[in-house]
């Protein structure tokens, strides 16, 4: 893939007219790109074993034919599935009460917000997939386009000066805490980790004297993200599965991690009415979804129906993880010239240098740093 | 591979509580399912106690089957005379409710269990709607209306003995007065084809992957329920019990023992039980299944001619087409063992059969000094990772991804989602030169157990079987799969080895397998039978 420019995730229009604004986003994207590929050189160097399967396609773009590769993966935490028959999944654990500055514990790249009434039943649940890099690079280029679209999907009483501190743009304001879900939150849930990832996973792993092949294994062994979650084993393993047959390695533009679907189907009210349909894009496309929101039309919504009126298999919505576990989640990896290098497994343990975090809790320093998978 | 490390100690089964098709399986030529609603309760009671001692047990059905399989062996042929019929029974919900209470019944740790397969039917297996071709209300079994209290599960080699000990077993004049007594809702015979034993009615060996379950039959660890056939020296003697049959901890079976982490399959304790009598209960999944045979005889041979002509693709033929579907030929021969070819004397050989991962190499095993089953010098698996041999929508690889990731985890969470088939023909099979469709009802009585509905059967169902992304991009499961809705039904194909083309995204039909009935059932222990048969 060579490409002349990154564009912003899913194509969004935020910045259209914004020559120079586009421009600085495509250089902060190359940059994550060009750090990765500066880092495995470096560690694959030193380990003796070749250069870097992943590319900025930018900076380093390859004219081949490409195949493209969803890499998908359930949106609800795993950390919080039913361990074993007999133990229920914990739903609400894994959407504590909204407390403004709150980091959501919902660590695969979908968060939620949930809206309710007086009566607690759900109104509306709100998901969203976009990173906090893009919205704090907004919030730098374009401060009118970030308030009017945070009073366009949370609520229109935003003010300017609730989205900040002194120090910049405020990731856990609490309009994107308390009081909505304007991107994502949790430390982990960033592009410069999505990007990191990739990367690293293309690093072909080694122990015991065979080439590392299971998902559990290479998560342990190259350490590049959290064996517990449903996405980094997943992209790490799909991604080495490439590696290990000598591709070069990319992710698409816009880089992103996308919902890739609802699955809705069979959805009903307790007389036996479909409930479906009511899944609704509001930022991205339907293949590249940035922004949804759950929500009953209004006609229904007049009858008195809410979400938790709606069953899924005869259960009722008491949370909007029971919608999120039937989201699938994805982003898309490119790949060129099979068999084209041949690089050494690197024995586990040894580890691309990553860069160093400071004292601060790690939620804080999400807003200011660079935080990976591994690291959050 | 990491060096194994010893499996920590196995339970004991209680064999003598747990009823005998859950861990062994009857594994019979022939099996008749009966459904009752119960009435009167305490004539169901009666009719219970009197039934309670013909239940057949683990010990029964597991020390029959070994001595069937050790003759077969000796003999080379099956021991002819040798029959038994056992009796298993099962309990809906709603079935429970009558025999003990509505607040037990909702103390059930399954939630699909308790609001049965007819409110799950369509959000979790995507199936028709009521009104629909192959909606709820033309099901001959479990449709509204129709669901059975009582599951009986008949099975013998001679299909005369099943009538006989049908006519024993069913509610009778001393059970009680004849309105009182439970009543027939449904039945139906199973028997194994007779022209292609062990061949399901599109023509695919069935069952053939099982999972091996662990625990012991006596306080001696070598008297074990799945005996194991690989060499102490074979890494994967920790693991598998023969080369293919994956060891499961049986809390994923059978409710009250250690079930194993999804996260790196180490044995993790029992929940505590909510109501004493789960333990040593199963739960099971019904479902009658319509096979079109025509209609997928034809697609295949249509679709295959047309295939045929495009690049990549030269030479497919209708077989061929089928085994991409499958993921196994006919034979049972799978794809990643022998890609452009059916190998039957693999397919026949089930160890070597079900020998294979799709990501990690598989070395041929070590078998234990003195194993008389013969060696696999059948070609090794090839990784597949990419999908070139077995496309990632084929049924087997749907249905058990095994070493691939999913979207919910690894190997390790693919093995807890593991289920004991034990499900069988029913309806003659459809003559190979049949001209069109003979309008007979065949298809499967697909029976399945495990220790969690939602967790295990609806997983493979709602998340890989019926979706067209997960575990892995590529389209339905074209075998079982139904897309969501009326959207279209597809699979990605790759080039047939060896030649260059292009990926082909293939539409299929909306199904050639329709549900025609079934249900979900709690398959209670011994003890549990009789505390309901006594109960004032």
């Amino acid at each position: 893939m060579k490409i002349t420019r990154f564009t912003p995730p899913g194509n969004n229009t935020d910045l259209d007219g914004n020559a120079a604004a586009l421009q600085q986003w495509s250089d902060l994207l190359s940059g994550y790109f060009t750090e990765a590929v500066d880092r495995l050189n470096n560690f694959l160097g030193q380990q003796g074993a070749g250069a870097s399967q992943f590319y900025n396609p930018l900076t380093q773009g390859i004219a081949a034919p490409d195949t493209r590769q969803d890499i998908t993966w359930n949106g609800f935490p795993r950390r919080f599935i039913s361990p074993q028959p007999g133990v229920p999944t914990n739903y609400a654990a894994a959407e504590p009460t909204p407390a403004a500055g709150l980091v959501r514990p919902q660590d695969e790249y979908l968060e939620w917000h949930v809206t309710r009434d007086a009566q607690n039943r759900i109104t509306s649940v709100q998901f969203t997939c976009e990173g906090p890099d893009y919205w704090r690079f907004l919030a730098g280029a374009d401060q009118q386009k970030l308030l009017e679209l945070y009073r366009q999907f949370i609520s229109p009483q935003v003010q300017l000066t609730d989205l900040f501190t002194p120090s910049g743009y405020n990731v856990r304001n609490r309009w994107n805490t308390a009081n909505g879900a304007m991107h994502l939150t949790h430390p982990a849930n960033n592009l410069f980790a999505e990007v990191q990832l990739g990367a690293e996973a293309t690093v072909r792993r080694q122990q015991f004297g065979a080439e590392v092949t299971s998902s559990a294994a290479l998560i342990k062994c190259a350490r590049f993200g959290d064996g517990s979650r449903n996405s980094d084993p997943k992209i790490g393993i799909e991604v080495n599965n490439f590696a290990r047959q000598g591709f070069h390695i990319t992710l698409d533009d816009p880089v992103g991690l996308y919902i890739d679907g609802l699955d809705d189907h069979g959805w009903q009210f307790a007389d036996g009415t479909p409930a479906q349909g009511f899944f609704k894009i509001l930022r991205g496309s339907p293949t590249r979804t940035l922004r949804a929101e759950y929500r009953l039309p209004s006609a229904l919504a007049a009858q008195g129906k809410t979400v938790s009126d709606v069953l899924i298999g005869g259960k009722p919505i008491h949370f909007g993880g029971q919608i999120a576990e039937r989201i699938t989640m994805k982003l898309t990896g490119v790949v060129c010239q099979p068999n084209s290098v041949q690089n050494l497994p690197v024995a586990c343990g040894a580890v691309p240098q990553l860069p160093a975090l400071g004292a601060a809790p790690l939620a804080a320093q999400a807003d200011e740093l660079k935080v990976t998978r591994s690291q959050a | 591979m990491s060096p194994a490390l010893p499996a920590p100690p196995e339970p004991l089964l209680e064999v003598d509580d747990i009823q005998g098709n859950i861990l062994a399986g009857f594994q019979k030529d022939h099996q008749l399912l009966v459904g009752l609603r119960l009435r009167d309760i305490a004539a169901a009671r009666r009719w219970l106690r009197r039934l309670v001692p013909e239940v057949a047990t683990t010990t029964e059905v597991h020390h029959f089957n070994q001595l069937f399989q050790r003759l077969k062996t000796r003999r080379g042929r099956d021991p002819e005379g040798m029959a038994a019929t056992w009796m298993n029974l099962a309990v809906s919900a709603g079935g429970l409710e009558k025999l003990t209470s509505p607040g037990e019944v909702a103390q059930l740790p399954d939630d699909a269990f308790r609001l049965g397969l007819l409110a799950r039917s369509a959000a979790v297996l995507h199936d028709p709607a009521i009104g629909e071709p192959g909606g709820p209300d033309t099901w001959k079994v479990g449709g509204p209306d129709r669901v059975p209290d009582v599951l009986l599960l008949l099975a013998s080699e001679v299909r005369s003995q099943l009538d006989a000990a049908v006519d024993r077993l069913l509610p009778r004049q001393d059970d009680g007065a004849a309105a009182d007594l439970p009543e027939v809702i449904y039945n139906e015979h199973g028997d194994v084809r007779p022209d292609l034993p062990g061949h399901e009615h599109f023509g695919f060996k069935d069952g053939i992957s099982q999972p091996g379950v662990r625990g012991l039959l006596s306080h001696n660890p070598d008297v074990v329920l799945e005996p194991r056939h690989l060499a102490p020296s074979d890494p994967r003697s920790q693991v598998d019990a023969r080369p293919g049959m994956e060891l499961i901890w049986p809390g994923h079976f059978v409710l009250g023992y250690p079930a194993q982490s999804r996260i790196d399959g180490t044995p993790l304790p029992p929940p505590p039980l909510p109501l004493p009598w789960l333990k040593n209960g199963s739960l099971l999944v019904f479902r009658r299944l319509l096979q079109d045979v025509h209609g997928f005889r034809t697609f295949l041979r249509e679709r295959a001619a047309d295939l045929a002509a495009r690049p990549g693709f030269a030479g497919l033929t209708a077989d061929h087409l089928g085994a991409l579907f499958v993921g196994r030929w006919p034979s049972g021969a799978p794809l990643v063992r022998s890609p452009g070819i059916d190998v039957p004397r693999l397919g026949a050989d089930e160890w070597a059969a079900n020998h294979f991962n799709y990501v990690a190499p598989m070395p041929p095993a070590l078998l234990r000094p003195g194993e008389v089953h013969p060696p696999d010098r059948f070609p090794a698996a090839q990784p597949d990772a990419a999908g070139l041999l077995c496309p990632f929508a084929a049924h087997v690889r749907k249905a058990n991804p095994r070493d691939q990731d999913t979207e919910i985890g690894d190997a390790f969470d693919t093995a807890t989602r593991r289920i004991l088939r034990r499900g069988i023909p029913f309806g003659p099979p459809l003559p190979a030169d049949a001209a069109g469709p003979d309008g007979v009802p065949r298809g499967l009585l697909f029976l399945c157990y495990q220790a969690s509905i939602e967790q295990q059967f609806e997983v493979l169902m709602g998340n890989w079987i019926n979706a067209p992304s997960t575990p892995r991009p590529g389209g339905h499961d074209p075998i079982l799969g139904q897309a969501a809705g009326g959207a279209d039904r597809f699979i990605v194909l790759p080039p047939l080895p060896g030649q260059a083309g292009a990926a082909v995204t293939v539409p299929l039909p909306p199904r050639w397998v329709t549900p025609g009935g079934g249900g979900y059932f709690f398959a209670p222990s011994l003890t549990a039978l009789n505390d309901f048969a006594t109960r004032p």
